[in-house]
């Protein structure tokens, strides 16, 4: 089972000390296997017979949180496994610079998670009530225009596509708020929106370790400017969102 | 005072969001390993992510690794 890669660079022996203190996966011995620069942190999982339930998973992601606390990492998914530690070197090898290159983007980063949740009838009526006016004026001409027996359910699906059409923009204002703010902490930001009824924002960063603190204060800033919005903020985490790559 | 549904509330979303990384995230493997999942057995489901999770390590097994 690989947990994890490294950049250990001269810091061998701390690594060393850090696998001693922990317990791999069903109580298994965790090692290192190193090429060049690059290093694995694995142990052995029994007929690679590996149970897929909650507590393993918890226990992969704090030995992979233990780790990150002193090194450069690169998280594996969980139930990444190969034969031999030969083979993980040999894999090592193949990927080397693509590796190396990962490792160097999130170098001193740290990752962090933010959904935006909302109650969606409420903010619906807000928006709603927010361009009442505007939507009036257009369902009377659109009323005006479409003298039929349709011309009521006609208009209520306009006014129901507009009202659509404001709440994305009110999600895209939101979104561009965040972007605009974190650019001054150089983050890397992922957005996604419009996940559920009431997730509306699903969003990671990517940002320097000393940028953390600034980040808190930034997202309490915008949750005191959106009270109808309910903001819960996550990490920090190693880098599982900035490390899109296959290896072969 | 913090209220104990605000905290039980910000447990769940940490356990979800930890599940979500560690199964769905991070450096994809694809060749000669295992990612075995049919061998697995599944005894705890309690968490409806870790169920799309699995699917998600199902597809992933079909479509790019080989099983043992």
């Amino acid at each position: 089972m690989i947990y994890s890669l490294l950049s250990v660079k001269r810091n061998q022996e701390e690594l060393n000390d850090l696998l001693n203190q922990l317990k791999g996966i069903s109580g298994g011995s965790l090692s290192s296997v190193s090429y060049a620069t690059i290093t694995a942190v694995v142990s052995e999982i029994n007929g690679n017979h590996l149970i897929a339930d909650q507590s393993n998973a918890v226990e992969y992601a704090r030995i992979i949180e233990a780790l990150a606390q002193q090194f450069t990492l690169l998280p594996m998914r969980f139930g990444s496994m190969m034969e031999t530690n030969d083979a993980i070197t040999k894999m090592m090898e193949r990927n080397c610079l693509e590796i190396q290159q990962n490792l160097q983007k999130v170098d001193n980063k740290v990752e962090y998670g933010l959904k935006i949740f909302c109650d969606s009838g409420k903010l619906r009526e807000k928006i709603k009530a927010s361009y009442e006016l505007n939507t009036q004026s257009s369902i009377k001409t659109t009323s005006q225009i479409i003298n039929s027996i349709y011309r009521d359910y006609v208009d209520k699906k306009l006014a129901e596509h507009r009202l659509e059409d404001l709440l994305l923009t009110f999600v895209d204002s939101v979104i561009a708020g965040i972007t605009g703010s974190l650019n001054r902490l150089k983050a890397i930001c992922k957005f996604r929106k419009m996940i559920t009824e009431t997730t509306i924002i699903d969003a990671v960063f990517l940002l320097d370790k000393k940028n953390e603190r600034s980040l808190v204060h930034l997202i309490d800033d915008f949750k005191n400017q959106f009270n109808e919005l309910d903001f819960v903020l996550t990490g920090p985490w190693p880098p599982y969102n900035f490390v899109e790559t296959t290896i072969k | 005072m913090i209220d104990n549904n605000v905290v039980d509330k910000s447990k769940d979303i940490t356990i979800l969001e930890l599940l979500d990384r560690v199964l769905n995230k991070g450096v994809i493997l694809t060749g000669d390993i295992v990612i075995s999942v049919a061998d697995i057995d599944l005894i705890y489901l309690g968490v409806k992510l870790m169920l799309s999770s699995v699917e998600t390590m199902e597809q992933i097994r079909s479509g790019k690794s080989i099983s043992k």
